[in-house]
Order: C-alpha cells, then structure tokens, then sequence
C-alpha cells in the first residue's frame, strides 16, 4: 500500500513549514530588500514571483508530461498520481503566470496583453492542461486515465512546437534575463530566494495533491476489496 | 497487410458514406455557413475583406473538421461494432489509418470546394496557388492523423462534442498558427526563404503525428 500516505505526515509538514516560511522571505527581500527598478519603477518586482511562477509550471508541466508517457509504457497507479498532480500543480501556477503576467505588461508594454510568444505559449499550455484534465475527469476511471496520459504525453512535443512557432510568429521580445535587467546584488539576492521559495512551494502543492491522490487510490482498492469479500459471501452461503 | 487492412475499413467506410449521405455534405453546409458568417463578421461597409482570406479559410476547415471528426466512428459506436473490429483486426493500426484517411478525403474534397467560393465570397484571387494548396494539404493531413487519434480516444467519453474540440484546437495549434502564416506569405509574395522554415515546422509535425498516434491508440485502446 502507498507507503507516502502515512497517518503521521511528518515530512510533509517539515515541507510545508520551510516552503512558507521562504515565501514570507522572499516577500520581504521583494518589499525591502530588491530596489526598485530605474525604468520600470516598482512595477517591475512583480518579476521575481511572476518569472519563478513560470519556471515552477514549466518544470511541473513537464515533469507531468514525462510522467504520463512513463505510465503508458509501465502503468503503475504512483506514477499516474505523480502525473496527474504534477499536471494539476502546473495548471495552478500557470494561472499565477497569466495575472501576474498582464499586471507588469500593462506597465511596461502598455497593454494588458499582446500576442507575445511566451505569453502565447503560456496560454496554449494552460489550455492543453485544463483539456487533459477535463477529460480525466469526464471519463471512466480505467479509460480516463490512459485517456489523460496519451493526450499529456503528446502535449510536450506539440508546446515544443507551438514555441517554435510562435517565436517565429511574434518576432521580438523583451528578454528580461539576458537583457540584463537585474544588475544589483539586492535584486539578484531576491530573485533567487524568491525562486527558491515558489520552486518548494510548487514541491508542497505537488506533494499535498499527490497525498490526496494516493489516499483515494487506496480507498478506492479498499471499496473494491470489500465489494469482492461480499461477493463471495454471498456465493458462499449458496442460492436460497 | 497493414494497407490491405486498412483499405478494406476504408472501403467500408466510404461505402457506409455513400448511402447515408449524411456526414459530407452536413460537413459542406457546414463550411458554407461558416464562411458566410465570417463575412458577416468581417464586413466593412458592404465589402468584405480581402486580407482575411487565410484566417477565413483556415479557421473554416478547421471548424468543419471538426464536425467529420466528431462523426468518425459513428457508426461502429451506434451499432456497437466498435470492440469486434478492434478485437478482429490484426492491430489496431489499420482502424486508426483507415479512419484518418477517410477524414482527410472528406476534408480534402471539402477545400477544393471551399477554396473558391472564399475567393469569389471575399473577392481575392490566388497570388501562389501551389503554395497555398501544399500548406493546407500539410494541414489537412496533420488534422485528420490527429482528429483520428482524438476522436478514438474520446469514444466513449461522457460530453464528448464539448470536450473533443478542447483538445483538438490546442493541439492543432502549432499547424494553424503555420498555415495561416504561409498562406499570409503567399499571397503577399513573398521569397522562398521565408516560407521554408514554416513548411517545415508543418512538416515535422505530421512525421510527429505519423509516427506517434498509431502508438499511442495502441497503448489506450488494448486491454
């Protein structure tokens, strides 16, 4: 039975204290200790939740990808669990992304949104994530599953491609990391705590929801067994 | 053997088509109507706009499409046939093969009926017909292989109208942002370095779909 679904959750709880106490850091290093922005002003310290938000659904929408094509070749209910909470983790930090995103853009480009390709693809991947998802939930349990895990599986390469084409599509872009917009030690020290934090708190909610998932496996083989034992029960006592 | 499979279920299927009559031309009408409503939405003091050729026309297929793939495996499912032939079958590849080439015949034939009545409809001619017609053959096919695998997996899955365009369109995305880009490209002229690095994007994702989703029906539909 799943080992990680003990009664006393010690070392989910260590987690999750260490993840919001970093949050709490990383929001005052945000408020007190990164300057604000020469161009941009204070507008621009919304960089350091939003651009760790979008790392942490990147390498949770990938991890939830490489998961459900690993469930496919070797299905096995811990792995598919992983898969679907990876995928649920990065859809919530793909929905952090997409309000953060338009409040510094409305700033700094003038508009709420443009059709800027990592805008664009952030979209699309939210899209592709609440698809795979809604359709796990619309179908029966053993076909859902597979269902979810093939379209997931196929997502990765197809958001590789619509990043390509959408890169030719948009053309230029602000690239905030290589255009050198963080130059002073304060601000350099938030964003990597700040990226800190969000990655283990991204690590919490995959963990919590994965918890949540392996518990309703096991009631779900517990319901099953129990429906067995009263089937042979009542074979047992013959037709009267 | 696969492609005497596989033309055996198509057979069949065209068959099936032809007396029902009922899937291909709804797909026409509804083509029709989709590109009269655009003009609508498009028109600009009683003339409608040329430059939106390429999203009509695309956006167009894409929406038909989508009505041929939602009725792809009608009839087996309608007469609970579905099981046998994907128990008879040697694999399941000619089923899968079969069902894509039937969409991209009735989405084929519904362009090359399309095309001219958007031309006449928006009043714009063809600047670069080949270039136009590889790209949408690129996009047709690239939607049937997907539409295929998307309407198998989806059988029998409860709100299954709702949900297989949720899917369909996103995943479709990388060929429609392509196809729009090369027919925009074609009909401004424009030089040949500039379309190639999109006919390969469409390209390679067909090879992709080719060689993935007869795979991925396989490891879904088997016990």
């Amino acid at each position: 039975m799943a080992r990680s679904s003990s009664p006393r959750p010690t070392g989910f709880l260590a987690l999750l204290s260490v993840a919001s106490l970093l949050v709490f850091a990383a929001l005052y290093c945000v408020a007190f200790v990164a300057q604000p922005d020469v161009t941009l002003g204070i507008v621009q310290k919304i960089f350091y939740f939003h651009v760790s938000a979008a790392i942490a659904m990147m390498l949770c929408l990938s991890c939830g990808s490489l998961l459900s094509l690993v469930d496919l070749i070797a299905p096995s209910d811990r792995v598919d669990a992983l898969a679907q909470s990876a995928i649920e983790t990065g859809l919530a930090f793909a929905v952090m992304v997409l309000t953060s995103g338009p409040l510094w853009a409305r700033k700094s480009w003038g508009a709420w949104w443009t059709w800027e390709p990592r805008l664009t693809l952030t979209l699309m991947l939210l899209l592709l994530a609440a698809a795979v998802l809604g359709i796990r939930g619309m179908a029966a349990d053993g076909t859902g599953r597979k269902i979810a895990a093939a379209l997931a599986s196929l997502a990765a390469p197809v958001a590789y491609l619509i990043h390509v084409a959408v890169e030719k599509w948009g053309g230029t872009h602000p690239m905030v990391l290589k255009g050198g917009g963080i130059q002073s030690p304060g601000m350099q020290l938030t964003f990597r705590v700040a990226m800190f934090a969000i990655l283990l708190f991204a690590t919490t909610l995959w963990t919590l929801r994965f918890r949540v998932l392996r518990l309703e496996q096991r009631i779900l083989a517990i319901r099953l067994e129990f429906s067995a034992q009263d089937v042979r029960r009542s074979r047992q006592g013959g037709p009267t | 053997m696969l492609l005497r499979l596989t033309w055996l279920l198509l057979r069949k299927d065209l068959r099936v088509a032809a007396r029902s009559r009922e899937v291909f031309g709804f797909m026409l009408l509804f083509s029709l109507l989709c590109v009269v409503v655009f003009a609508f939405g498009f028109l600009r003091e009683g003339e409608a706009a040329a430059e939106q050729v390429p999203g009509v026309l695309w956006v167009t297929l894409l929406f038909s499409g989508t009505v041929g793939v939602l009725r792809l495996f009608a009839a087996e499912e309608e007469g609970g046939t579905l099981q046998l032939v994907q128990r008879t079958l040697a694999g399941l590849h000619p089923l899968l093969l079969s069902k894509a080439l039937l969409q991209l015949l009735f989405s084929g034939v519904t362009m090359l009926l399309l095309l001219p009545v958007v031309l006449v409809f928006f009043d714009a001619a063809l600047t670069r017909p080949s270039l136009t017609l590889a790209a949408l053959a690129l996009g047709l096919v690239g939607q049937a292989m997907l539409g295929a695998l998307v309407g198998a997996l989806l059988v029998h899955v409860r709100l299954r109208e709702v949900l297989l365009p949720l899917v369909l369109y996103p995943l479709l995305a990388p060929l429609l942002i392509a196809g729009v880009r090369l027919t925009v490209l074609a009909q401004a002229d424009a030089p040949p370095e500039a379309l190639q690095g999109w006919l390969l994007l469409m390209a390679g994702y067909d090879a992709l779909l080719i060689a993935v989703a007869p795979w991925l029906h396989a490891r879904v539909v088997e016990p």
